[in-house]
């Protein structure tokens, strides 16, 4: 157990008396794996990829330290390579250098202070090398999200805005008032989709770049808000809203992020109904217990195809053309809940209806 | 000008793009055919059960880009795999709200996309459409 905590510091040397003593003076302190070859030392890189240090005798039968150190630069780029030698010739220090890209160049024999110094100070090396890879992933990834968010913002805003300025360009041929006022209506409805995504976008910002205001939260106020703004949809479309809360203890959490869930899982709750659905139905219930906050949002619409339910949190995903949607919302969701440390899953049936139970714990 | 019948597929997830390119149609020429799709699998459906027809001009199909459950890209590849005698019976016209340069190089894989065009849809795009030859 103690060795998994060292850290594992390869040693190559064809002298055996080097690789014995080497070992008894750094194996207390490091992880110390030998080998008498440039083969036994490749074995050793493979089984033990977190290997942080190598430190290689130059002067070798069959392959040089420096030979090896460019070898391995390739295909195991992270280790820390420090090359060792009894001779000084200016030759190898070059090559070492340019070809090996060696971090240290030791002298044999060796004094155990230098070597100490040297894998610590590569292990600071490797250390920092791997934060930046983490760095470098975290990057990417933001990128990526950028080139998507990018490509959708140019769509699905320029989007909207062209089919109303195409609906403009129609009117002047139309002279039926009907089918003005019907156009009209739709022209309403990309507004709306255009508003709500611009609403979208505000939340993500929030949700991503803003940092979390913990506070403490009494879920009747903010039901209460998002009644209001459900109460009109729900009389409209003739879908009963039923909500129950109950909260017996404090619960401390973002409030800005719990709107965003609340806000997105019923208003696709709302959205995704069946068209000619009897007895349509919202029902969001609340439940605070021993510190969790458990959020059940149920709907009796449309329901999602089992085939899409893996990708519904993705960004820009849409499973249905029914109503208009960005692929936004489950989105924000997810991201909330991720910063949250929450959970959430979703059970669906076609036709039947759809479930999102989030999972909050008190911060 | 006065021009032939011909029949349309427009095949776009939004209600009003929808209907003002139906509009557009019309008003080239009422006796146009013009069949609507909010869904691209409806589209191809439609396509793959309809029978031969022998009209004189290749029916023209307005794929837009970005749609759920089925995007245009899909519903070209899927096209593509078509019997001949179907496949040749349309010119593909993707359209999209934006000009992206990804998406104009894609076009170039699949040869019965004709050409990207950006919306709206408008009566001088319909007269370049239906004018148009593949050279």
């Amino acid at each position: 157990m103690e060795n998994s905590e060292k850290i594992k510091v390869l040693y190559i040397d064809d002298e055996m008396n080097n690789l014995v003593s080497f070992k008894a003076s750094f194996r207390l302190k490091y992880n110390i794996f030998i080998a008498n070859n440039t083969i036994e030392a490749l074995d050793h890189l493979n089984n033990n990829p977190d290997i942080r240090v190598v430190v290689c005798d130059q002067r070798m039968p069959g392959k040089t330290g420096v030979e090896f150190f460019e070898e391995i630069r390739a295909t195991f780029p992270k280790p820390i390579r420090i090359l060792l030698t009894g001779f000084t010739d200016s030759e190898d220090i070059i090559d070492a250098i340019n070809l090996g890209s060696v971090f240290r160049y030791l002298r044999k024999p060796w004094a155990d202070a230098d070597v100490f110094s040297a894998i610590n100070e590569g292990n600071k090396v490797y250390i920092m090398n791997s934060l930046i890879e983490v760095k470098n992933a975290e990057l990417q990834k933001a990128y990526d999200e950028l080139d998507k968010f990018a490509y959708s913002v140019t769509h699905d805003m320029r989007g909207p805005l062209v089919t109303i300025l195409g609906a403009v360009e129609i009117a002047d041929d139309m002279s039926d008032m009907n089918e003005l006022k019907q156009m009209l209506k739709m022209m309403k409805e990309s507004v709306h989709g255009l508003n709500n995504y611009i609403q979208n976008i505000h939340d993500y910002y929030n949700v991503n770049r803003g940092q979390l205001q913990i506070s403490e939260i009494n879920f009747d106020d903010i039901v209460n808000e998002q009644l209001e703004t459900f109460k009109l949809t729900a009389k409209v479309n003739n879908i009963r809203f039923v909500t129950q809360i109950s909260q017996n203890e404090p619960f401390r959490g973002d409030a800005m992020s719990m709107k965003i869930i609340l806000n997105n899982l019923l208003s696709n709750a709302f959205k995704y109904q069946k068209k000619a659905g009897q007895d349509k139905m919202v029902e969001l219930q609340i439940k605070i217990e021993t510190g969790v906050a458990t959020i059940t949002v149920k709907d009796n619409g449309i329901g999602i195809a089992g085939n899409h339910i893996g990708d519904i949190f993705n960004m820009f995903f849409r499973a249905t053309s029914e109503d208009v949607g960005a692929g936004f919302g489950l989105y924000n969701v997810k991201d909330a809940l991720l910063k949250l440390n929450g959970d959430i899953n979703v059970e669906s049936i076609v036709n039947e209806g759809t479930t999102f139970k989030v999972i909050l714990r008190n911060k | 000008m006065a021009a032939q019948k011909m029949h349309f597929l427009v095949i776009d997830d939004s209600k009003l793009n929808c209907f003002i390119a139906e509009k557009v149609i019309r008003n080239n020429n009422d006796s146009h055919v013009v069949q609507v799709f909010m869904e691209a699998t409806e589209a191809l459906e439609s396509i793959k059960t309809k029978p031969d027809v022998t009209e004189t001009s290749r029916s023209i199909i307005f794929l837009d880009i970005q749609m759920p459950v089925m995007n245009g890209f899909e519903f070209v590849e899927k096209f593509e795999k078509l019997p001949e005698t179907i496949r040749t019976q349309y010119n593909i016209f993707m359209i999209s709200s934006s000009v992206n340069e990804n998406d104009h190089n894609r076009i170039r894989n699949y040869p019965s996309v004709m050409e990207l065009l950006i919306k709206p849809l408008t009566k001088e795009m319909l007269n370049y459409v239906i004018d148009f030859k593949k050279n």
